[in-house]
């Protein structure tokens, strides 16, 4: 993958489930409803006791083998080089709607002209520079879009700071 | 009188003044189109955010509305309902023309009508009412579906001209707000910008920020990321609870109990702060007294509460810089203002008050800005020069049985506007029967809603995007004047000028100037304390004076009470209790709520789970429901219920069910079996409309929060702040089960 290939990520630690995500990209796409580019999963969990609440926003993933690309009997999805969003073009696809048997994750969706559709990334936008309409809209800042490098700085930055956390707190209790 | 979508009395102002920007290019569907202005406003919906905002107009259309960046508290995020006013304003089942009724009441059969002819048709009942029954007989009912202050003035400058009965009271929040007043006086808050930099420790009481403040969380996490704890007290599994180190679950209703448990374990275990005490509080001997019997083991068998939970919390808050946020959950029960005197009391006996690290916020005052003076509402509501009687007071949480009771006279004609008269108050079918007794019931609304149905005449309401409004935060401290950034749609019209062109035609023309506008009523309101100028599109948001929103609240250790002490023994309840009824015990006790397991065991055997009804996302009451986006998002109304509840009456995740007691019964319910509410509790979000099916107020019960006591729902002297009052909505008990 090359450097330049834009990806999608979640925070499920500060996803808090306020759907504004969901919204935002309805506007955006100027959608009725019926397809949903993005939809925020809930999940119920008990560990240790304790009952918690579990939140995920699911659209496509553009993956870097897609599935959906790959079973296209017209060629109608393909992955863009430049920035590694995946793509339909509707003047090919004849909506058999075989992507969706291949996507592991529900991505793709059909519209009312009964061919699929999906979350591009606000490729409208991106090409501009700009975040896609479900990551400026996210005001628990869980919805990450960007470079394979960007994403990892993230993530390692994030962890630095939750080890840091935890050796101050050993640090307090020896210090007691 | 106009034709389609040019509005029956377009605004006669140039609205490009407001504009940020104009030709502005903005993305929608994929294509770049060229807006012709972008506004920047601000939501006026009853919500803590009070977001920024920037919407794109293209033809007097909305195209798209966007957080805006500037606002130092929303920092360029909405929530969803934020960005589905795209979807709401713009609408095919808006009401677009004034209807008068042609079936009968709740058929929901309408002709469309005139202005003029509305206008006449109004205007002749209300002189026939008022000379039959006097003024009193006409009562409006309004509240927060467009939650500003601007025009509500307005609409009481008609209605104190008129002589009608004044509408009181709130039924979400004043009950809490008798309990903070009664502890530390006239309160504030602390902005989120201030705590979250400085505290160790916060406990969020009774509030689900995802779906009513989603904008506290960057600051949430900011200080976890800080290496702050954060304790959850709520029944239900929300979103935040998920995310806190310690989440309290206590019975419905318990909050108060769990508080005073928490204050006796930390007096026994002198942790709490007797330097703190001795100087500012008053009382500490009295409230030592009545923890005495709070012990953990009683108050974890009256909570549900484990005890070591309690323990470590209680353990937890006291040793840290704690500052606590409360939301208005526990403001939900009859006991609501006790509950947060014990909350009050907690952060007290701790010393958690004062501080830019530990404080304690409930509601801003500005959370009524017309009772606490800040908005000079009596300058708009009563005009110099006019002869005003003093008029008998309904209190809106009980509205349905003032409606009922009053007498002397009867009520004869309500004015529904910016509320939800049927879907919002408890015990619908109780509330449709007292409609039924009015002579006129006029409802001023965007949409076709379960009011609607029953009214008389229906006026077309505009959206907050197509008019003047002024709604201050009760939660942070920036400000934005809400102003039209469009021509209102087809014929609906701003409620200033419904209100003044009503006024005008009953003859009260010389105080309804034409040439005012939204804004001119705005700088009567505010002008004497701030710069409006510095508020209004482009500009804006600006911060509220220091006296009406100090930086770090009571940092000067004064209080408004009567010993100027934190008053941990109620010097004002006291005094309160020996003027009026209600329960204005000066200690804060716990009560269990009116109906509850424990409270009404007999009903409990009958129907014995607890419902409590929380504000979703997907709503701002019962607004929003019918918007296409929202209800694809939302899905079927569900009832949460416990693994243990479900498998008792042979229910499974995913059944239809019917929810009821003897109030009513809700029928094709999906059920979740979820770990989200603990056995006993089932959850139905408010809301839903009555004629769309599910509406939770079917079911609840008649009962409101105190300290004072109205029976009946009518009264001649009141004191917001003093005698509080809140519908009492998750009092209630019903059964669950399995359709055929």
């Amino acid at each position: 993958m090359k450097n330049n290939q834009k990806i999608f990520y979640v925070d499920t630690d500060r996803c808090m489930n306020c759907r504004a995500c969901e919204v935002a990209c309805k506007m955006e796409q100027n959608l009725p409803a019926g397809p949903r580019y993005l939809v925020v999963t809930e999940t119920e969990v008990t560990r240790e006791d304790r009952d918690h609440c579990e939140f995920f926003p699911m659209n496509c993933m553009h993956c870097g083998n897609p599935p959906c690309a790959k079973v296209c009997p017209v060629n109608a999805i393909t992955k863009r080089m430049e920035d590694g969003v995946v793509v339909v073009d509707q003047s090919k696809c004849i909506g058999c709607r075989v992507c969706l048997w291949a996507c592991p994750f529900g991505a793709p969706q059909v519209g009312i002209n009964g061919k699929m559709e999906k979350c591009n990334l606000c490729l409208h936008s991106l090409v501009e520079g700009a975040l896609p309409a479900c990551a400026r809209a996210c005001c628990g800042e869980a919805i990450k879009v960007g470079t394979m490098e960007e994403i990892i700085a993230y993530v390692r930055e994030k962890y630095a700071q939750s080890c840091q956390k935890k050796l101050s707190y050993i640090r307090d209790v020896f210090s007691d | 009188m106009t034709s389609e979508k040019t509005g029956a009395w377009p605004l006669k102002e140039d609205l490009d003044k407001y504009a940020v920007a104009t030709q502005v290019p903005v993305w929608v569907g994929g294509e770049k189109v060229l807006a012709d202005r972008v506004v920047k406003t601000a939501c006026p919906h009853n919500c803590y955010d009070t977001c920024g905002m920037l919407v794109y107009v293209k033809d007097e259309k909305v195209i798209k509305i966007e957080g805006d960046p500037d606002h130092p508290i929303t920092r360029g995020h909405l929530c969803l309902k934020g960005y589905a006013n795209v979807q709401k304003i713009n609408s095919p089942d808006r009401v677009k023309y004034p209807l008068m009724r042609v079936g009968n009441r709740g058929e929901g059969k309408f002709k469309r009508i005139s202005w003029d002819e509305a206008f006449a048709y109004i205007v002749e009942k209300l002189e026939d009412i008022k000379e039959k029954y006097g003024g009193e007989a006409l009562a409006e009912y309004a509240y927060s579906g467009n939650r500003e202050h601007m025009a509500k003035a307005v609409s009481k400058r008609f209605l104190n001209l008129y002589g009608a009965s004044q509408t009181v009271g709130s039924f979400c929040v004043l009950s809490g707000v008798a309990g903070s007043y009664h502890t530390l006086g006239f309160q504030h808050t602390m902005s989120p910008e201030i705590w979250s930099e400085h505290t160790e420790l916060i406990m969020l009481v009774g509030r689900n920020p995802s779906a009513t403040n989603p904008h506290l969380y960057p600051f949430l996490y900011h200080a976890m990321e800080r290496g702050a704890k954060l304790i959850v007290v709520d029944p239900y599994v929300t979103a935040v609870a998920s995310k806190a180190d310690v989440h309290l679950r206590p019975r419905p209703g318990t909050d108060g109990a769990m508080a005073l448990g928490m204050i006796r374990h930390i007096i026994e275990n002198d942790l709490h702060n007797m330097d703190f005490i001795a100087k500012y509080t008053h009382g500490f001997e009295d409230l030592v007294k009545l923890v005495q019997e709070w012990t953990l083991d009683k108050t974890a068998e009256v909570t549900g509460i484990p005890a070591d939970q309690i323990k470590l919390a209680a353990e937890m808050y006291a040793t840290h810089d704690s500052h606590m946020e409360c939301g208005y959950g526990q403001q939900r029960y009859s006991n609501g203002h006790q509950t947060q005197r014990a909350l009050a009391c907690l952060a007290a006996v701790c010393g958690h008050i004062g501080k830019k690290s530990a404080n304690y916020n409930f509601m801003d005052a500005m959370g009524f800005p017309s009772l606490s003076g800040f908005v000079a509402c009596s300058k708009v509501s009563n005009p110099e020069g006019a002869f005003l009687r003093k008029t008998r007071m309904i209190n809106i949480a009980a509205f349905a049985k003032a409606m009922r009771a009053a007498e002397d006279p009867p009520l004869k004609a309500v004015i529904s506007w910016r509320g939800g008269l049927v879907s919002q108050q408890p015990y619908v079918d109780y509330t449709i029967e007292a409609l039924k007794a009015l002579d006129l019931f006029v409802v001023i609304e965007q949409f076709m809603t379960d009011d609607t149905d029953w009214a008389d005449i229906v006026l077309p309401a505009c959206h907050f995007l197509e008019q003047y409004g002024l709604h201050p935060s009760y939660w942070h401290h920036y400000n934005q004047i809400v102003v039209p950034v469009c021509q209102p749609y087809y014929e609906a019209v701003p409620d200033i000028e419904i209100w003044s062109e009503l006024a005008r035609r009953m003859g009260y023309e010389e105080y309804f100037p034409r040439d005012i506008t939204g804004l001119d009523w705005i700088r009567v309101l505010i002008e004497y304390e701030c710069n409006v100028d510095e508020m209004v599109s482009p500009k804006g948001p600006a911060l509220l004076p220091e006296s009406w929103c100090p930086t770090v609240p009571y940092h000067d250790y004064q209080f408004t009470t009567p010993t100027g002490k934190i008053e941990l023994y109620s010097v004002g309840m006291e005094q309160r209790g020996k003027e009026v009824t209600g329960d204005f015990e000066p200690v804060p006790h716990f009560v269990e709520p009116d109906e509850s397991p424990m409270a009404t065991p007999e009903l409990a055997a009958k129907y014995p789970l607890t419902i409590i009804s929380q504000h979703p996302a997907f709503r701002t009451h019962s607004q929003f429901y019918n918007l296409p986006w929202i209800k694809e998002i939302e899905g079927p109304a569900k009832v949460f219920i416990n693994k243990k509840d479900a498998l008792d009456r042979g229910i499974q995740d995913g059944d239809q069910v019917a929810v009821f007691n003897d109030r009513g019964r809700l029928e094709n319910i999906l059920a979740k079996v979820s770990n989200r509410v603990q056995a006993g509790v089932v959850e139905l979000s408010s809301g839903m409309w009555v004629k769309l099916g599910w509406s939770v107020n079917k079911l609840t019960a008649l009962s409101y929060g105190g300290p004072r006591e109205f029976p009946d729902g009518i009264m001649h002297e009141y004191q917001p702040f003093v005698d509080g009052n809140t519908t009492a909505y998750f009092n209630t008990l019903a059964d669950i089960e399995k359709m055929q």
